[in-house]
């Protein structure tokens, strides 16, 4: 036999007025003890599901690192500074498409839990709905890190790039909080479209937005008006927070604006994804 | 007045299914009892033109393990969904100890196995539930769960490489796993072979021999009348019966008189005491009574008692009468018992 003390009986003997009123409102359940707790252990959940798929170590780590040497070191012309100048550029550009690779996979895996009913499985603990949006967001910020670090490694180890230790850290830092708003929009794909169209949806959108965003090849490389477009995408943009680093500054007022505003888009995308999803869940 | 109204602390041999109006004891605030665990109140739920919910007024009392039968399209899935705060209702109010599912279900008070989930994949049995007892107040421990779900050897197993019985008896520990007071089981043998199913029994029943109420749906008759102490029996979406299997059969089924007809026909056998219905098969007249004893004793004084068998009516009997009507008076009571 357990021991519990039913919510309603605990009020008892409080006065009748509060009694009275607590039955119009509904008796005070007992709060979690803690809003954090349960929502840690979700993302615990969570980053082990996602680490243990196979699927999500091919295309969040290995691809990145496989594509970004590749890139530079095959068929790369020019002097040993052209070719290192490139492999800083790329180091970047490749760390940012696994990133956004590692942020947009969370919407498929929503959209497959909205299909195996965990999602309305979820509803029927106390966790309310905002933490469980949050744990799915704080679990990108867990398995983003990843591709980020191996590819930075793999330019450092094997492409010999030769940054200041301020310079490593501080790209690293603003490609990981620079993954925010893809995370976003992953999300919104997994709540707004089934399990295989938001795979259809993420792999355009990661294809797409990488190669206009100049993630592959340098937008410089673009034809005007292709840069034109690049310069307003949320990935040129992204990049940029490791480029400008690259190049011993911080990121420009135009590049933390035009990344805000695709941020205020995506997470206005998810709510509405997710206030839709959430009646068919 | 086709539902049934169970009126809250009568005492269980008093109450049977058509019981409607006795005395209540005043809600004076000083007096208040706890608040049941479940309440619905004129609860409706349409779906377009499908009436899914039609003005169920029903209670359950904390510690009951109560049982929600009805054919496919009943209602229960509805009912399970409004109850657990999935779902709202277009007029009516829900309450589930004294409040909305919702806070219930946040309050922890709450566990449900809900239809049609399947396992999430790459975690293992002991993470899965540690998980969701982490998100409750007062869970008990995950061996415990497993224990009462009786599947404490899987711990380490992954939940995507369980049988189908075992991914059903894990979705009985998630459910029991925070410990709540209430829980909530949709059609939970689904789809078990027999042996899984007395094994997924022995649990519920562990789980409510805590003190815990218990409320389950299921379309097998001898599951409810096994399993549940009390019975509600939802047929498009209205309880048409409350009580125990035995008070259902007894007030529904009735006990059935049969006897040779011998070539004199039935005129006047529908009126005699006791009898709620007439078939003809063969010769062989079938009486449905409500009073057997006056119903053969009527039949003596006209001396027409020829073979006479007098057996009581089954469960399953029971249920056809209760859910089977023509649409004709869909609105009138769908059964004599509810009316009487």
């Amino acid at each position: 036999m357990t021991a519990r003390a039913l919510p309603p009986a605990a009020p008892a003997p409080a006065a009748p007025v509060s009694a009275a009123t607590s039955a119009v409102v509904g008796p005070p359940f007992p709060r979690p003890a803690s809003w954090v707790r349960p929502l840690l252990s979700y993302v615990r959940l969570e980053v082990r599901r996602t680490l243990r798929d196979g699927g999500y170590a091919v295309m969040g780590v290995v691809m990145p690192v496989a594509m970004y040497l590749l890139f530079t070191n095959l068929g790369v012309g020019g002097d040993a500074d052209f070719r290192g100048d490139y492999a800083q550029y790329s180091m970047i550009g490749m760390a940012a498409y696994g990133a956004l690779g590692a942020a947009l996979a969370v919407g498929s895996g929503v959209a497959e839990d909205r299909g195996r009913g965990w999602l309305r499985q979820l509803r029927v603990t106390p966790l309310h709905p905002v933490q469980v949006v949050a744990g799915r967001a704080l679990t990108a910020g867990v398995t983003v890190l990843p591709a980020i670090t191996a590819v930075l490694t793999a330019g450092g180890l094997v492409n010999g790039v030769r940054l200041e230790l301020w310079q490593w850290l501080a790209a690293g830092l603003l490609l990981w909080l620079g993954t925010l708003p893809f995370t976003l929009l992953g999300l919104g794909n997994g709540y707004a479209l089934t399990g295989q169209a938001t795979g259809v949806v993420s792999a355009a959108c990661m294809m797409g937005l990488s190669v206009i965003g100049g993630l592959w090849i340098p937008a410089a490389a673009f034809p005007h008006w292709l840069r034109e477009i690049s310069r307003w995408t949320p990935t040129a943009r992204f990049g940029d927070l490791g480029w400008s680093v690259l190049e011993h500054h911080g990121p420009g007022l135009g590049t933390v604006s035009v990344l805000a505003g695709w941020l205020l888009v995506f997470a206005g995308y998810a709510v509405l994804a997710y206030r839709r999803g959430a009646r068919t869940v | 007045m086709s539902h049934v109204i169970h009126v809250p602390g009568t005492p269980r041999a008093v109450r049977t299914p058509g019981v409607i109006a006795t005395p209540q004891v005043p809600d004076l605030p000083a007096a208040r009892p706890a608040p049941p665990a479940v309440r619905f109140s004129a609860v409706h739920r349409r779906f377009g033109a499908v009436h899914a919910i039609d003005g169920v007024d029903l209670e359950i009392s904390r510690g009951a393990t109560v049982a929600l039968l009805g054919r496919n399209g009943a209602g229960k899935s509805t009912a399970i969904a409004l109850l657990l705060g999935l779902d709202r209702p277009d007029a009516g109010e829900v309450r589930l100890f004294g409040g909305a599912p919702q806070d219930a279900v946040r309050g922890g008070l709450v566990g449900a196995m809900l239809q049609g989930g399947t396992p999430i994949p790459r975690v293992t049995v002991r993470e899965w539930v540690g998980f969701v007892a982490a998100t409750y107040p007062r869970p008990m421990s995950v061996a415990e769960a497993l224990a009462l779900a009786g599947i404490g050897e899987l711990a380490g197993r992954r939940v995507d490489r369980l049988s189908g019985g075992q991914a059903q008896r894990l979705r009985f520990a998630l459910a029991v796993a925070g410990n709540p007071a209430l829980i909530v089981l949709d059609e939970p043998t689904a789809a078990l072979d027999v042996e899984a199913r007395r094994g997924f029994w022995r649990s519920m029943r562990g789980y409510a021999a805590r003190g815990n109420t218990v409320l389950f749906s299921t379309h097998y008759l001898e599951e409810a009348d096994e399993n549940a102490d009390r019975i509600l029996v939802l047929d498009r979406g209205r309880t048409v019966a409350d009580g125990s299997g035995e008070e259902i059969r007894r007030a529904v089924g009735g006990t059935l008189v049969s006897f040779d007809l011998d070539g004199r026909g039935s005129a006047g056998l529908r009126t005699l005491p006791g009898v709620t219905a007439l078939e003809v098969r063969d010769d062989r007249a079938v009486l449905r009574s409500g009073d057997p004893d006056a119903t053969v004793l009527a039949l003596a004084a006209a001396g027409r008692i020829r073979r006479l068998a007098v057996t009581p009516a089954s469960l399953e009997e029971a249920f056809l009468n209760l859910t089977a009507h023509p649409d004709a008076d869909a609105d009138q009571s769908p059964s004599p018992a509810v009316t009487r």
